[in-house]
């Protein structure tokens, strides 16, 4: 809510600064968000009239005018602006005069002319920001006045009030809590006396949501503008000027807390009933939209119809508009969650919404409609009626609370005697009921719902007692390993060897766009076609980065995301993997690079291949956007895909080389026991290698090879590795649709030194079997 | 008057000493040590010699055969050495080392990470729970009933299904509650989603480090303690760290924190990290509520919780103006933080 710091004036005794204000409301919970100054209260600046204006003799762009500043001297002013003509009234800063940003007038001479000042624009004077021209006054404005009279200074604070704090959206309940920090003491505003009340002309028939109603009737009221007074501190708490009588009800609101709301006594027919809508029910409201009313919600009606929705907004039939003659002033209290509702399935907050849903004060419902109607006297010349219309019973709670000194120094770590606490809590208004053993009992004024339990009042000890003066305390504690730490151990130790091997890590929403091709768990309520559903797989994501990379000239791109998928049906959520690779292997040329190669599936492979314990296998299969594809697999589950996207997709995300990516979801490798290598001894015998070269049909698997290797059985094969592969098209010799494939294969006895002789009988041993197992040519 | 031998040996030592090339050293070391070389020749000659000279010419023999070898020996060193000398002498050493760039980890895991590292050196645990909330874990159990002006639902993600995305990580602190009994000491880093326009401040998803701490005497005190020492870690030493009342349903007193540091960019203002306070004992009970039990029985524990947003974390810290530049993964501002 925006304060003018003039009007908070008359309420409460102000620390000297602005600054020391904002300070100490701060540090007390109640945080100002900006402080804005209003006005050109300058001293040394002066309403000028223009007299006459020449053409400045050496600039074509400054003119020299004559000016009358009171002073009964002409005085000669140079000028940039072309935006005035003579006879003009403009502001005149003289010399000496300090503006905003520093600005020190003095007087000078421009290109060789003598000027004893400067004309001001409105920027200048930090009143707008239009710098266009010079600001030109009304000509009724007084030459030679200070400008501070037609443009009064003040400072706007606008202070962030948190949900619970109610109380303090008035200038009444700002100017409370500062005396309550301050020490000082509260200037209320007089209200005229309490008046008889009659239950005549107004009921309630929800007294849950409406427990209480109040009208009174202001008749021969003459509905104008208001004066500038009213007006202008409005529109400084941010509150636009409608007419007198919408006017003082929202001056009121403002100074004490209550809204109110005035309706156009003629325009009511019959008594006030404060009802549940009934559903469907259709309702004009003064913003000129019809709400269609839910019977859940309050509104308040006359014999006819709804006539406003109670809390929330009035209708647009029963406003006060100019030629309003008689007045009906509503002050109510009604139920704050009711009001939220409302408010909140209408899509409808208000200014009087925002209070009622935060609590206002019980004790304020009376005086507020009394100050109105005093103001309405005053200012529209109204004449109320001498009884009120009231119907049901404001709430009166008996709040107990009781605080006791241990409890107190527990939570705040230090110990605060008893007269302390005491002098706190009734700054802040509390009335200590009880004293008992190490404990106090106490009573909240009306206006603070938010005080209700023992560690409420602890905190408004701690408030005004200040946090900077608890010592801070050093409490660690030992902490066994949680099934969470285990997991980001693992999760960080494979970013960072992802990272080793040169991959970026890229981070993407998890909410995925309209765009977005998979199957998705949408949201109900989606703010922007760019997050509408859950993603269900890391690809797309990372495929985005790649053709925004690739859009900024990206030559080589290596991208990985860890990061967590919903399930497309039923939003169960676990952990993937993904890699996308596209471009040169190396990202820029260097002396003493190899042969360049373009990233491929099997660099996508190696690395995840690289990664963990889990033997990964790589299988076939068919998948739509795919040039081909793989299934990872691992100890027979399926754990993700891989493979190289069409050419389709390379082209639209704007790539020249193949795409590959990579998904896989992390539990199943992640679980394995990062504590799990065990030291095996160390091979104490040379082994022997012999390399064996077959050639085989282009269809023929390297992973059936290797097979019938380890399905031979033979203690003292250790290993096999393919050292070369080449086909038809390399090597015209081989012929059309054929391979060679070259394996080294290593032969150890951990037991002693092999013979040439031993090896060679295992080695051939193998070598039949590969030719009579498989379709191959072995050379020799 | 020199023996022979002695002379063989000088010549051999001269002309070892003139040779300039390998194959000439080793023509050399044919010639007088070879089988058939002239100083090999005396060891056959010495059979043809009297009693009393052998011994003088094997003496002779011996020092010759030394001498030359070592000779042989150092020369070819020597020539070695030159050879190597010359094969090397142009290498450019100021040539760009070979490339073995590494990739880097995105600034916000960067962030993360080094504050789960401080916390876990005062001896937190690392707590999770899921993206995906039920209504209860996210605002009922946290003390923001349904009509609490605080339960901002315009600003939460629903699915058809009643289910929300959390709007902060503070379910995490429910989760725990659930199963764990205290004293529990964890910290949740996770992500939560807001639905807001997202502009250089604001995303539909952000990163917190939740922490809770529930103990027997738990104050205001030690959260002050833990959580100045967080960000004096963080942020250095000269860190000027603010408490500012607040509030927050859950929490009671409810704070928020401010640091300003010289080192930091617009380091003279205030920033806000943090909200936090003493847990506030209607959670508690709630929390006994859902599990049966009085295991988080509010007269006997206290606690303290914070949420730390991470993201605005990472731009403070790594001097970064605009939050989009997060998701959009440029490979040039990834390699920034390599």
């Amino acid at each position: 809510m925006k304060f003018s710091i003039n009007w908070l004036r008359e309420f409460v005794e102000l620390p000297a600064s602005i600054e020391q204000l904002a300070e100490t409301l701060t540090i007390a919970g109640v945080e100002i968000e900006g402080i804005e100054r209003r006005g050109a209260d300058f001293e040394r600046v002066v309403v000028a009239q223009i007299k006459e204006s020449k053409q400045h003799p050496n600039a074509d762009r400054l003119s020299v005018c004559q000016v009358d500043d009171g002073s009964g001297v002409s005085r000669q002013i140079v000028c940039g602006a072309k935006n005035y003509q003579v006879g003009d009234k403009v502001p005149l800063a003289l010399p000496d005069a300090v503006l905003p940003h520093d600005l020190k007038i003095r007087a000078s001479k421009l290109r060789g002319v003598e000027s004893g000042g400067m004309l001001c624009s409105a920027k200048e004077l930090g009143i707008a920001e239009d710098a266009a021209g010079l600001l030109i006054l009304s000509p009724a404005a007084k030459v030679g006045a200070p400008i501070g009279t037609l443009f009064p200074a003040d400072t706007i604070i606008e202070v962030e009030i948190t949900p619970n704090r109610g109380d303090l959206l008035s200038y009444l309940g700002l100017a409370r809590e500062i005396a309550g920090l301050t020490s000082r003491h509260i200037r209320a505003p007089e209200i005229a006396p309490a008046v008889h009340s009659v239950s005549a002309g107004v009921g309630i028939s929800a007294s849950r949501e409406c427990p209480f109603y109040s009208a009174r009737r202001i008749s021969d009221v003459k509905v104008g503008q208001s004066p500038e007074w009213l007006r202008a501190r409005l529109e400084a708490s941010g509150l636009r000027s409608i007419n007198s009588v919408v006017d003082i009800t929202n001056y009121v609101m403002l100074e004490l807390g209550q809204p109110l709301h005035a309706f156009d006594a003629e325009k009511v027919s019959g008594a006030i009933n404060v009802r549940l809508a009934y559903a469907g029910e259709e309702f004009l409201a003064l913003d000129g939209k019809t709400y269609s009313l839910r019977s859940e919600h309050l509104v308040v009606a006359d014999q006819v119809r709804a006539v406003a929705i109670a809390g929330v907004m009035g209708g647009e039939d029963t406003g006060v508009k100019t030629a309003t003659r008689h007045v009906l002033l509503e002050s109510a209290y009604f139920l704050p969650a009711s009001v939220r509702r409302t408010a909140r399935e209408l899509n409808l907050p208000s200014d009087s919404s925002y209070r009622f849903e935060r609590g206002v004060d019980p004790a304020m419902t009376l005086r507020a409609s009394a100050r109105a109607t005093q103001l309405i006297g005053e200012l529209a010349r109204g004449t109320a009626e001498t009884r009120i219309g009231v119907a049901g019973k404001l709430p009166e709670e008996d709040v107990e609370i009781r605080l006791r000194s241990s409890r107190c120094q527990r939570y705040l770590g230090v110990s605060l005697d008893e007269p302390e606490t005491t002098r706190v809590l009734e700054q802040f208004g509390l009335h200590k009921t009880r004293v008992e053993a190490g404990e106090t009992w106490w009573r909240p004024p009306s206006y603070r719902t938010d005080l209700r339990r023992e560690v409420d009042l602890i905190e408004e000890v701690i408030r005004a007692y200040g946090i900077e003066k608890i010592p801070a305390r050093d409490r660690s504690r030992f902490t066994p390993m949680t099934a969470a730490d285990r997991i980001y151990d693992r999760e960080i130790a494979l970013r960072r060897s992802l990272v080793a091997r040169g991959i970026f890590e890229a981070r993407t929403s998890a909410l995925v766009p309209r765009a977005f091709k998979e199957e998705a768990l949408p949201l109900k309520n989606p703010l922007s076609e760019d997050h509408v559903a859950l993603r269900p797989t890391l690809i797309p994501g990372l495929l985005g980065v790649l053709e925004r990379n690739l859009r900024l000239g990206a030559t080589s791109t290596r991208v990985f995301e860890l990061g967590r998928v919903f399930r497309a049906g039923d939003g169960k959520e676990s952990r993937n993997l993904a890699l996308v690779f596209s471009g040169r292997a190396q990202a820029e040329p260097h002396w003493r690079s190899g042969a360049e190669w373009q990233l491929d599936f099997f660099d996508v492979k190696g690395v995840l291949e690289s990664l963990g314990r889990t033997v990964l296998s790589f299988r076939r299969t068919e998948k739509a956007d795919f040039a081909f594809a793989a299934e990872i697999l691992g100890e027979g589950k399926i754990l993700g895909l891989a493979g190289q996207l069409s050419g389709a997709h390379t082209v639209v995300l704007g790539a020249h080389a193949p795409i590959v990516v990579a998904e896989i979801a992390l539990e199943e490798i992640l679980t394995d026991d990062a504590n799990a290598a065990v030291f095996r001894g160390l091979e104490r015998f040379p082994a022997v290698t012999r390399d064996i070269a077959l050639i085989a049909s282009e269809s023929l698997a390297h992973e059936r090879i290797v097979a019938v290797l380890r399905e031979a059985k033979e203690p003292l094969l250790e290993g096999a590795k393919l050292f070369d592969l080449f086909d038809g098209k390399e090597a015209a010799g081989l012929g059309g649709g054929r391979k060679s494939l070259a394996y080294t294969l290593t032969y150890r006895d951990k037991n002693r030194t092999l013979t040439s002789e031993e090896v060679t009988v295992v080695h051939m041993r193998i070598r039949e079997r590969l030719k009579a197992e498989l379709p191959v040519e072995l050379r020799e | 008057m020199p023996h022979p031998l002695e002379e063989l040996r000088d010549s051999a030592l001269r002309d070892i000493a003139e040779t300039q090339d390998e194959q000439a050293l080793e023509n050399l070391r044919v010639r007088y040590l070879g089988r058939s070389g002239s100083i090999s020749a005396w060891g056959e000659q010495m059979k043809t010699l009297g009693k009393e000279e052998r011994p003088v010419v094997g003496k002779l023999l011996h020092e010759a055969r030394n001498a030359v070898t070592a000779a042989l020996a150092q020369t070819s060193e020597r020539l070695r050495a030159a050879k190597e000398a010359g094969a090397l002498a142009g290498l450019d050493v100021s040539l760009p080392g070979t490339a073995y760039e590494a990739g880097a980890l995105h600034p916000l895991t960067q962030m993360l990470d080094r504050a789960i590292q401080i916390f876990r050196r005062m001896g937190f645990a690392l707590a999770e729970g899921p993206d995906l909330e039920t209504e209860w874990h996210c605002f009922d159990a946290l003390n923001t009933a349904p009509d609490h002006p605080a339960r901002n639902e315009q600003d939460t993600f629903y699915l058809a299904d009643g289910r929300l995305l959390r709007t902060h990580t503070s379910t995490v602190q429910i989760r725990t509650m659930e199963t764990a009994a205290p004293p529990l000491r964890v910290i949740a880093p996770g992500a939560a989603y807001r639905r807001d326009e997202v502009d250089a401040t604001h995303s539909a998803q952000f990163h917190q480090i939740e922490g809770l701490y529930v103990d027997e005497d738990v104050s205001v005190a030690d959260l002050k303690g833990t959580l100045e020492f967080f960000l004096r870690e963080l942020f250095g030493e000269d860190t000027a760290v603010r408490f500012r009342p607040h509030y927050f349903p859950f929490t009671e007193p409810s704070f928020e924190i401010d640091v300003k540091s010289k080192a930091l960019k617009g380091g003279e203002q205030w920033i806000e990290v943090c909200g936090c306070g003493m847990v506030h004992p209607a959670v508690f009970e709630e929390v006994n509520r859902a599990r049966s039990d009085l295991a988080f029985d509010p007269e006997k524990w206290t606690g303290f919780a914070f949420g730390l947003g991470m993201d605005r974390l990472a731009l403070i810290l790594f001097d970064i103006p605009d939050l989009r530049l997060f998701a959009q993964n440029d490979l040039r501002f990834l390699r920034q933080f390599a």
